[in-house]
């Protein structure tokens, strides 16, 4: 549900990461964080525990400029993957335009990567939101760990036919623009009014 | 997909007069997405994009607590602080009114200013839903191809 002023010529659009618990969503915001141009981003902010797990949220604004006159923003979330915060996951997802799921590729991770992706497949459906057309990519990070679950493990499960698919380092930066590139394409390709 | 639409929005006045008139350092009408609407009063220690966001979020969670315990939502937040307090009220259903204020004993006032400007806003907001085709001059094909183009040059790796 993207947010539109016509008054002040605004388009805000918001862009969640979502994935189980240290995953690398944060690490993913704080690489685009760190990769663009200070005129174009806004402050990140964090909130996390004293054990830097994410507690409510990471957000910053990324500006785009303007397009047709109106100035264009992508809101950039991430939600706090612990199983126990499932309520402030659901809250964070509410009027998302489109999403990142941060799989974790290590292998012992497979259950964790499944038993979240429902979660949010559910989430999705209270907000009658249909994943299928839904702008949404897969992220399989962490693909320098050793034996990483092969590129089809999720989609296969899950039955996910023709998600976007993404390798990843996120520590190092590697697929974190492409990421999130495509999921911002997705989400104005299928921009309605 | 249905947007949220505004426009023509006589908002920044409301605030302005609500800040004036109660003497509360800042005034930020919000939505419950986490955008700024408008905002009166002193903003320059504030960073107010975030603050949007951060209480877009406290008021999600505190609709949450209030169905817990058998409520609908808690219409009004009270922060208090040392120094400096904020009052946070619901405008309908997708809007926040944030009012951050210093004097406590001016608590009162503040809460009847409040209700005052949150009618005169409720009203304007109605006003504004039922204006949402002011954006039919919005040609998307040319749009989607300019913010395509804008994507590239922004996230490229």
């Amino acid at each position: 549900m993207p947010y539109i002023r016509y008054d002040t010529r605004e388009i805000a659009f918001k862009v969640v990461y979502y994935g189980p618990g240290m995953s690398g969503k944060t690490t993913n915001l704080v690489h685009i964080h760190r990769t663009l141009r200070p005129e174009v981003r806004g402050e990140l902010l964090t909130l996390n525990t004293d054990e830097e797990r994410t507690l409510f949220f990471d957000f910053f604004p990324v500006e785009l400029g303007e397009a047709e006159g109106y100035r264009v923003r992508f809101n950039l979330y991430t939600v706090p993957g612990q199983v126990y915060y499932e309520a402030s996951r659901r809250l964070v997802l509410e009027g998302a335009d489109g999403i990142v799921f941060v799989a974790d590729s290590q292998a012992s991770r497979l259950e964790e990567n499944l038993q979240s992706y429902r979660m949010m497949l559910e989430n999705l459906a209270s907000f009658q939101i249909d994943p299928k057309s839904f702008p949404a990519v897969l992220q399989y990070n962490k693909r320098d760990c050793g034996g990483p679950l092969p590129v089809g493990t999720l989609e296969k499960t899950l039955g996910l036919n023709g998600i976007p698919v993404l390798e990843a380092v996120a520590v190092n930066g590697t697929g974190v623009m492409e990421t999130i590139k495509r999921v911002t394409r997705m989400v104005i390709e299928r921009f309605q009014i | 997909m249905r947007n949220s639409v505004l426009t023509q929005m006589p908002y920044n006045e409301i605030l302005s007069a609500l800040a004036r008139d109660s003497g509360a350092l800042t005034v930020l009408l919000i939505t419950r997405q986490g955008t700024v609407l408008a905002a009166a009063g002193d903003t320059e220690y504030l960073n107010t994009t975030a603050m949007a966001a951060l209480v877009a979020g406290m008021f999600s969670a505190t609709r949450e607590v209030a169905r817990m315990v058998g409520e609908g939502q808690f219409s009004i937040l009270l922060q208090q602080g040392e120094r400096r307090h904020i009052h946070i009220s619901l405008i309908g259903d997708q809007t926040m009114m944030v009012i951050v204020f210093e004097d406590q004993n001016r608590i009162g006032l503040i809460r009847l200013n409040a209700r005052r400007a949150a009618d005169k806003l409720a009203q304007a907001l109605a006003g504004a839903a039922e204006r949402t085709h002011a954006g039919e001059d919005l040609a998307l094909p040319q749009f989607r191809e300019y913010a395509l183009n804008l994507i590239d040059r922004i996230f490229e790796p």
